[in-house]
């Protein structure tokens, strides 16, 4: 089984570089500088699960050492795009498609573009950034994947190959039998923490210490849950227990990577993971005061930001 | 007529300033850092709408020196009254009125009791500007003063005479009969802008730039003019189209100084300014969910501010 990873980024470089080290046909498609600095200094991880710095396979083109059996896509929404365009010519009749991003609408954009057939579900449960010198650095003590066939049929025979190589690696995760309904999960709790991150400007601990810093927390939850249970997708009793548990420590430094970009001044997925969080509450008539404020916060720092820029 | 004036920050120091400039009796009550800075350097005013100017001003480091004084300006940040009150507290004599010029209705209640309601004035200061780096008053645009009986009675002899000390020195404003009511106007305006800039991050344009931002900003301005209208106080429709209107001006720079406070990691007043306002909102049976969000905003600084204070 061949595996093309877009970019060598924070999630990319992480999976592939996993799969890579237990011996995966992993292939790195990456820009002309990135490409050297690979070659230069090796892929290179720093974890909580063990370091290892390689030699890693890349090509400039997606129509380069194809065909491929699975695509893996770990771009940023407001990249999405480009991306597409650039995995294009490694798309073959074959190949499946395994977008690792926050949200759901990529779907629909991915779908439109190679077809509802060669896209399946996924996202990742990793905390990891790329430093300037490029170094793939994780920290969290977890590091998962999930992907799944978005009908909830049994797993076409490359995703059972890529569960047997995930599970190889040693990233936890792997095949998912309801992929749609992990997607909805993940993005209630990204959606909570992320708007309220931003909107606070601390991190859930900070906000807790504010006196409804609790209640406004548990209410932007339930804002999300019912989005998702009008999509047929409430994460249930247990799943928003297991939400609100990460949510509501006191004292927690837990933070979405969102407040970090804000923060350094970096673009955000604010339509993707919040705004369009909205759009589907309103189609099913969901009020949603916290998350518009927080969008609204949102829109502001991408207009200060344009501004400044 | 006597005046002390606590601090020589952008409000009190210009105002006192002024007054120094047209021969009243002022004296600014500073810490010895600062005083020492004013005795060699005088104060130092830097204004295009009244010229530069460097005053040799009266400086005293007690509020012992110098009394007895008919008026006392206090000038503080919300966050500074109980030292500030420390402060003054000698200078307070049996004939002594205290013109409070800070944001908010909150500090009245401490300052009637410490010093007795009937010692205590309503004022407000719509001056704005900041200290440069050296200590001087960066003076920008508006000078104007409101003070006056908080009960609506006549003006006691002080407050009339501040008033004609204020005229002749060219400060707009003055004495005003219903104090009060402008404390409210004040506060509304302040109350909605700080909130929105700080829950934003951003000015008022840049809060007109987001899809729901003028209609955000409409509903904080109407949650204060209800609170303002339940505690006695409501605003004329002119004063809110006038508010509204300026806190909705596409492309507007205009900024509350709490956002520069925050983004300096400096002390808010948010307590005063928002917290307060929501308490009232409460109160009233008012619902209030914009301030909410704003108020748990600051607290989240609050509490990101005193945390990593302690690195």
């Amino acid at each position: 089984m061949k595996i093309l990873i877009l970019g060598a980024g924070a999630i990319g470089g992480y999976v592939g570089g996993r799969l890579h080290e237990s011996g995966a046909d992993v292939t790195f498609l990456v820009r002309p500088g990135r490409r050297a600095a690979l070659e230069r200094d090796g892929l290179v991880i720093k974890s909580t699960k063990g370091d290892v710095t390689q030699k890693v396979k890349t090509v400039l083109n997606g129509s380069e050492g194809g065909p491929y059996d699975i695509v893996l896509l770990t771009s940023k929404a407001y990249d999405l795009d480009s991306a597409i365009d650039a995995i294009a010519p490694a798309v073959g009749p074959n190949t499946t498609v395994v977008p690792l991003l926050n949200g759901m609408r990529h779907l629909d954009v991915l779908d439109a573009k190679f077809g509802t057939g060669k896209v399946v579900g996924g996202l990742a449960r990793v905390g990891v950034a790329m430093l300037p010198d490029g170094t793939i650095h994780h920290t969290s003590p977890f590091a998962a994947i999930s992907f799944g066939e978005r009908d909830g049929k049994p797993a076409r025979q490359s995703l059972v190959a890529l569960d047997a190589a995930i599970k190889k690696s040693g990233v936890d995760g792997g095949l998912h039998a309801d992929i749609v309904q992990d997607l909805w999960d993940k993005w209630i709790m990204l959606c909570s923490l992320a708007t309220m991150c931003c909107l606070m400007r601390g991190s859930s601990g900070d906000i807790l210490e504010a006196d409804e810093g609790r209640a406004i927390m548990l209410e932007t939850i339930e804002e999300c849950r019912q989005v998702a249970a009008a999509a047929g997708h409430d994460p249930g009793d247990k799943g928003i227990e297991t939400i609100r548990g990460f949510l509501t420590v006191k004292g927690s430094r837990f933070t979405a990577s969102m407040l970090h970009d804000l923060e350094k001044g970096a673009p955000v997925e604010a339509d993707h993971a919040v705004g369009d969080m909205i759009a589907r509450a309103k189609k099913a008539g969901i009020s949603t005061p916290n998350i518009r404020m927080a969008y609204a916060h949102l829109q502001v720092y991408l207009a200060r930001r344009s501004r400044a820029g | 007529m006597k005046i002390l004036i606590l601090g020589a920050g952008a409000v009190g120091g210009y105002w006192g300033a002024r007054l120094h400039q047209a021969g009243v009796d002022v004296t600014f009550l500073l810490r010895e850092k600062r005083a020492e800075t004013v005795r060699r350097n005088g104060l130092v005013v830097k204004s295009a709408k009244s010229g530069d100017a460097v005053l040799p001003v009266k400086v005293v480091t007690k509020g012992s020196e110098g009394g007895p004084y008919d008026v006392i300006i206090l000038a503080c940040k919300a966050y500074d009254l109980s030292s500030a009150m420390d402060a003054i507290a000698p200078a307070v004599g049996a004939d002594t009125t205290l013109v409070p010029i800070l944001n908010g209705h909150a500090h009245f209640a401490t300052l009637d009791a410490r010093f007795g309601k009937d010692k205590v004035a309503g004022g407000l200061a719509r001056i704005s500007g900041m200290l440069g780096p050296n200590g001087e008053i960066l003076h920008s645009g508006a000078s104007g003063v409101s003070f006056g009986e908080r009960d609506g009675k006549p003006a006691r002899q002080s407050l009339v005479e501040l008033d004609a000390a204020c005229k002749k020195a060219g400060i707009d404003g003055g004495l005003n009969p219903n104090i009060d009511q402008d404390l409210w106007d004040k506060w509304i305006m302040l109350g909605s802008i700080a909130s929105m800039c700080s829950a934003m991050r951003g000015t008022v344009g840049d809060s007109m730039e987001s899809e729901d931002g003028a209609a955000i900003m409409a509903e904080i301005l109407e949650e204060c003019r209800k609170v303002a209208a339940a505690e006695g106080c409501p605003p004329s429709d002119k004063i809110v189209g006038a508010v509204k209107a300026n806190l909705t001006t596409k492309g507007a720079k205009t900024v509350a100084s709490i956002l520069g406070d925050i983004e300096k990691g400096g002390a808010v007043e948010g307590k005063q300014i928002v917290g307060d306002m929501l308490a009232r909102a409460r109160r009233h049976g008012i619902a209030a969910p914009n301030l909410r969000f704003a108020y748990a905003h600051l607290q989240t600084y609050e509490a990101r501010r005193s945390r990593s204070g302690l690195k």
